[in-house]
């Protein structure tokens, strides 16, 4: 299979207009983007973890491990996991931050708030994690708040990037690190046909089967295409205002951890 | 970068969970290496790939990451052999200097001392999985095996220590040795003195000599 790529013209209008926005491969308007990715999330909350683990053949785990050992976080500090999901990295960030600290674990879709709130309270963690639906272009939360802001595998979903990245920031306490975990361009040329022929075909596949939806594996596979990929990323940081920004190439590419301090 | 990101990570996760696995069979040995981890501790592996951990409590967890600490409590640096002779209780490997230390070297005794009192109860594991008396059968087995090897290596190490010293007289004995050492010690002691003197007068002569003759 070759290499998928969004339509040329799609591409075109989505330079052309500023209302206008991608899901996916497709553009839509930008006030439509939120509600569609909306119900992909509600379509397949319940499946969520399952999935993760079945798509990434359990690597996710590594991924997010690999960002809670960068993120530095230690007890007391405040930290806001946002497009927290399931809760994967609330609870560790609640591990790390203990009794006198807090993470606050956000997302915009209510389900996947209900999916995480329910797994982390079943495991037993209570008491230093606040749970709070939100936006990530206008976070509900004070300037300079947080030592620590996460957002993994959330920011391809976001209308507006540059406008989440400068609240984020904004949020951040000085001397506070912004992670980025999300999906990127795969450095090896092979890796990245045999990862889009995966993409495109097995995880449409295994929506299907598991979770009774391939149109919400498309647009995953899809919204991965249309991310900046790590070097636009990273600029991207730079401009909403952090410094010291880099970026971990993680199993080849496919995924990439981008860090940034707030000055 | 070898190893990337994803297997750091993979390492990490794998150490502390056979970490935590070890210290669940052994509660008191557990609270006393939680005690010594109070701050983090970094050890480096330094050959043959350079490779850098860091231990340090979340709770009754110890926890492994790759990344360094801002503030380390105790850096550790050398190669393998000797942090494993570390961790079999070797106290040689801080003062011979097979192992770099910086920081709280107290600490770094409290963490070996804590490390070679780990006794987990490796049994009990085995019976949840095997049934009491197969654990117990192999446990007996096992113990038998690794008090046998002990004694034959340590009757190893006397015998070529006498056949070398006694019976080919390749080398002098221990005790001859260390006396010769001691002279030598002595020897060189009183020579320093002896130099020490001889500057001192060397330095006193020339304000012996009077001003106007």
């Amino acid at each position: 299979m070759s290499e998928q790529q969004p339509p040329a013209n799609q591409a075109q209008n989505s330079q052309g207009q500023d209302d206008v926005t991608h899901f996916g491969f497709r553009d839509v308007p930008k006030s439509q983007k939120a509600s569609q990715v909306a119900d992909v999330f509600h379509s397949v909350a319940g499946k969520y973890d399952l999935m993760n683990d079945l798509m990434s053949m359990g690597i996710h785990r590594l991924w997010k491990r690999f960002t809670i050992e960068l993120s530095g976080v230690r007890p007391g500090h405040q930290v806001l996991d946002i497009a927290g999901g399931t809760g994967d990295l609330t609870m560790k960030f609640s591990d790390l931050v203990g009794p006198s600290g807090k993470v606050v674990l956000a997302d915009i879709n209510a389900s996947m708030l209900k999916v995480g709130r329910g797994r982390l309270v079943d495991r037993g963690y209570a008491g230093n994690i606040e749970y709070v639906q939100a936006d990530a272009e206008h976070l509900p939360f004070p300037d300079n708040s947080f030592n620590a802001v996460s957002i993994a595998f959330g920011l391809r979903n976001v209308t507006d990037k540059d406008q989440a990245l400068r609240d984020m920031t904004r949020a951040l306490k000085p001397g506070g690190k912004l992670m980025i975990l999300e999906f990127s361009k795969p450095t090896n040329p092979l890796l990245s046909k045999a990862y889009d022929t995966y993409s495109f075909t097995a995880l449409p596949l295994m929506g299907q089967l598991i979770a009774g939806d391939s149109e919400s594996y498309k647009y995953l596979a899809e919204s991965i295409r249309m991310h900046p990929d790590q070097d636009t990323l990273k600029g991207m940081m730079e401009s909403a205002g952090l410094v010291g920004c880099k970026y971990y190439n993680m199993t080849g590419g496919i995924v990439a951890l981008h860090v940034g301090i707030k000055p | 970068m070898f190893p990337g990101p994803t297997l750091l990570a993979a390492v990490t996760a794998i150490i502390e969970g056979a970490l935590n696995q070890a210290l669940e069979l052994d509660p008191a040995g557990r609270q006393a290496l939680l005690t010594a981890l109070n701050a983090p501790v970094r050890v480096t592996i330094t050959a043959p790939l350079p490779l850098a951990y860091t231990l340090h409590t979340t709770g009754r967890r110890v926890q492994v990451s790759s990344q360094p600490p801002e503030t380390p409590g105790l850096e550790i640096q050398g190669k393998p052999i000797a942090l494993a002779a570390l961790a079999l209780g070797d106290d040689r490997v801080f003062s011979d200097g097979w192992l770099q230390v910086e920081g709280d070297t107290a600490l770094a005794h409290q963490l070996q001392r804590a490390v070679n009192q780990l006794n987990p109860d490796w049994e009990a594991a085995m019976a949840r999985h095997i049934g009491d008396v197969p654990a117990h059968f192999l446990g007996q087995r096992v113990r038998g095996a690794v008090k046998w090897s002990r004694n034959a290596f340590q009757a190893l190490n006397a015998n070529i220590e006498e056949y070398v010293h006694e019976e080919s007289r390749a080398l002098p004995g221990r005790r001859e040795l260390e006396a010769t050492f001691a002279d030598i010690d002595e020897l060189n002691l009183r020579t320093e003195r002896l130099a020490a003197r001889i500057d001192q007068i060397g330095n006193r002569a020339p304000t012996d000599e009077p001003e106007n003759p």
